[in-house]
């Protein structure tokens, strides 16, 4: 048990660096330059936490502590393949009440920082949960009704017998509200809002140097591989072998990296305009649909 | 069009002289007290976009001279096309031990940031200015520094070649 | 470049680590800065070798100082040198950060910027090409094996001759001196 969390933790840390690593390299290589090697986020944070870091106080500290505890928590909720350590206990419920763990550990931890440009980070940042938790949330309640379960992993099982989620016709609207609410959940362009390294000078990050940063990356490599896996998880079918499961997350990933390096950046009201428009009303309709099935 | 108005400014004031060079440019040389009068002239026929104020120091002849420089703004006046457009500049000159003038700044708003340049880099008081403290500069120097006689390699030589280099035997005694 | 070598990484991954992710702060100094896009855009690009420009100052840990340096642009610059985080490196663009350069004689801006931060290495030119910003990393990654890039060292032990220059310049500055004493901070 004990070996099974923590070769879940290292799987999912290589995976994010590898990820993060594998975006910085596929923009460069779009621009028409080389770029930097596969491993520059750990070589990133290798020397990040080699560095005499500065600190604001007490609240500086606990508050990246707790969105890095937040990110780990929710780790063990989510199958990996056929493991999934948290199995018995809660599934997307508990999912829905985690997910606001991170953001609120990083808003804590930069108010703590008394820099104006943090708190228009933290500010953004918030704004932006709020936008995706609401199509997010009648997303999974709409899941939730189809296959009469809260646990990820009965849906895995029933999506073995019965195809995937993206092609069950009556949860077709809710996927793809799915589809275009993923780069504002994974905080990549159009929807990179919160880093900002031109606009506010990097947000909620402005204030964190040494230690303090290779947390925070940490953090950023961890959220990335939550968001994919939930997402192959719950319409992609998510395997029962490892390695399928690491291509359907490939996949995906590559596919929202092309969508982020030809985007520009929004405002924040645009974000919001769109994110409770469209995704919101075709998640709205997808629940509806399901539940009058259901009712038939 | 410019002959109009070189007659018409001849005749208004004295100790004027005009030069009209380059087919669009008219030079103006007056005396200190009649700068108002022909700036508000100037404005009244259409020359509303002062360009720069600037100032020339004449140190043999011991007379500081400056320059304001007037042009149209095209699209107001229909009979100022590009080919009559037409800047004029204005010169006076004033003393240079105790050098005083009035501000334009009654009559062209946009002088203030020139005038106050002028005052930190020359020295030259304008009477009539809200604000005539520093603007570029981080410290006062007895002389200003633009005028001729400041002498830079005296002042570098005595302000910044006399700090130290940070030396290993000295720093580690 | 050794990057790819395994056991100089499991021997020291420190001095690597500081080696290949230089962060350099955005700070535009003077008439250089018209050199710093060409190098990390796509022409010259600069991110193959590690450095990327961040956003804040907290984040860097390599300061470009490109071009003459005046008395405002000097408070800032050695506000900005010591929010870093240790240990950080300087380079000196330029002739007008070695010895004046085009404003030798001028009353207005600093001669010599040893005298006030410390510097690691300069680059000469006016402005210098990116493919001489590159030889320059590569430069500095040797120093940095054999310990050579010592500036922040030097300004920890020499804090008061650093500081006592910056009073000589400015009168009263505005900041409380960094260190109390020797490394204690």
């Amino acid at each position: 048990m004990a070996l099974k969390l923590l070769l879940t933790l290292i799987i999912a840390l290589v995976t994010g660096l590898f990820f993060l690593g594998l975006s910085r390299k596929m923009i460069a290589r779009i621009q028409w330059r080389y770029g930097p090697p596969l491993i520059q986020p750990l070589i990133d944070i290798i020397k990040l936490l080699s560095q005499k870091s500065m600190t604001h106080g007490g609240l500086f500290n606990f508050g990246l502590v707790l969105s890095l505890a937040g990110s780990v928590i929710l780790l063990l909720f989510i199958p990996l393949g056929e493991w999934c350590i948290m199995n018995k206990s809660g599934g997307l419920l508990v999912i829905i009440y985690l997910m606001l763990l991170a953001p609120f550990g990083t808003a804590l931890s930069s108010g703590a920082a008394a820099n104006p440009n943090a708190s228009i980070g933290i500010s953004r940042k918030l704004l932006m949960a709020l936008a995706y938790e609401v199509p997010l949330l009648l997303i999974l309640l709409t899941l939730m009704t189809y296959y009469n379960t809260i646990s990820i992993s009965g849906i895995i099982v029933k999506q073995q017998n019965a195809g995937w989620s993206l092609t069950i016709l009556p949860l077709l609207l809710s996927g793809i509200a799915y589809i275009l609410i993923l780069p504002a959940v994974l905080g990549i362009r159009p929807f990179a809002i919160v880093k900002a390294p031109q606009e506010i000078a990097s947000g909620p990050s402005v204030e964190y140097s040494g230690k303090f940063l290779a947390f925070a990356e940490i953090q950023h490599a961890f959220q990335t591989y939550i968001t994919i896996a939930l997402f192959v998880n719950l319409f992609l079918g998510g395997a029962s072998n490892p390695g399928y499961f690491f291509l359907k997350m490939l996949v995906v990933f590559v596919a929202g990296i092309l969508i982020h390096t030809v985007f520009p950046r929004f405002r924040i009201e645009q974000a919001i305009k769109y994110l409770w428009r469209w995704p919101a009303l075709l998640a709205l309709a997808g629940l509806a649909v399901v539940v009058i099935l259901d009712k038939i | 069009m410019n002959h109009s108005m070189k007659n018409q400014l001849l005749s208004l004031f004295t100790e004027i002289q005009i030069d009209i060079k380059k087919d669009n440019e008219m030079i103006i040389n007056a005396a200190k007290n009649a700068i108002i009068g022909i700036l508000s002239f100037c404005k009244s026929k259409g020359y509303e976009h002062l360009a720069l104020v600037s100032c020339v120091d004449w140190i043999e002849q011991k007379k500081f001279e400056l320059v304001y420089i007037l042009s149209p703004y095209p699209e107001q006046e229909p009979e100022f096309s590009k080919k009559e457009k037409t800047n004029i500049i204005l010169k006076t000159r004033i003393d240079r031990e105790q050098p005083e003038i009035v501000s334009v700044i009654n009559i062209f708003k946009n002088a203030e940031p020139y005038e106050r340049e002028i005052h930190e880099l020359f020295g030259i008081n304008f009477n009539g200015h809200p604000r005539l403290t520093p603007l570029f500069l981080e410290r006062t120097y007895k002389i200003p520094p633009f005028r001729k006689n400041f002498d830079t390699r005296e002042y570098v030589k005595k302000v910044f070649d006399e700090i130290p280099f940070i030396d290993k035997k000295e720093a580690s005694k | 470049m050794d990057r790819n070598q395994i056991s100089k990484w499991i021997k020291s991954p420190v001095k690597m680590g500081h080696k290949y992710s230089l962060h350099a702060v955005y700070f535009c100094t003077g008439c250089g800065i018209i050199e710093i896009p060409p190098s990390i855009t796509a022409r010259w690009d600069a991110e193959r070798f590690g450095v990327i420009p961040v956003a804040t100052s907290r984040q860097a840990n390599l300061f470009l100082i490109t071009g003459y340096v005046s008395l405002k642009t000097l408070k800032a610059i050695i506000r900005t040198y010591e929010q870093m985080a240790e240990p950080k490196f300087t380079v000196g663009f330029g002739s007008c950060p070695i010895n004046g350069g085009m404003y030798w004689d001028s009353y207005n801006t600093i001669k010599h910027l040893d005298k006030y931060i410390p510097v690691d290495g300069w680059i000469a030119g006016c402005m210098p090409r990116p493919e001489a910003i590159f030889v320059a990393v590569t430069h500095l990654w040797t120093l940095i094996d054999r310990e050579m890039a010592d500036g922040y060292k030097r300004y920890r032990k020499n804090y008061k001759f650093y500081r006592s220059n910056q009073e000589k310049l400015y009168g009263k500055l505005e900041w409380p001196p960094l260190f109390q004493k020797d490394g204690a901070k």
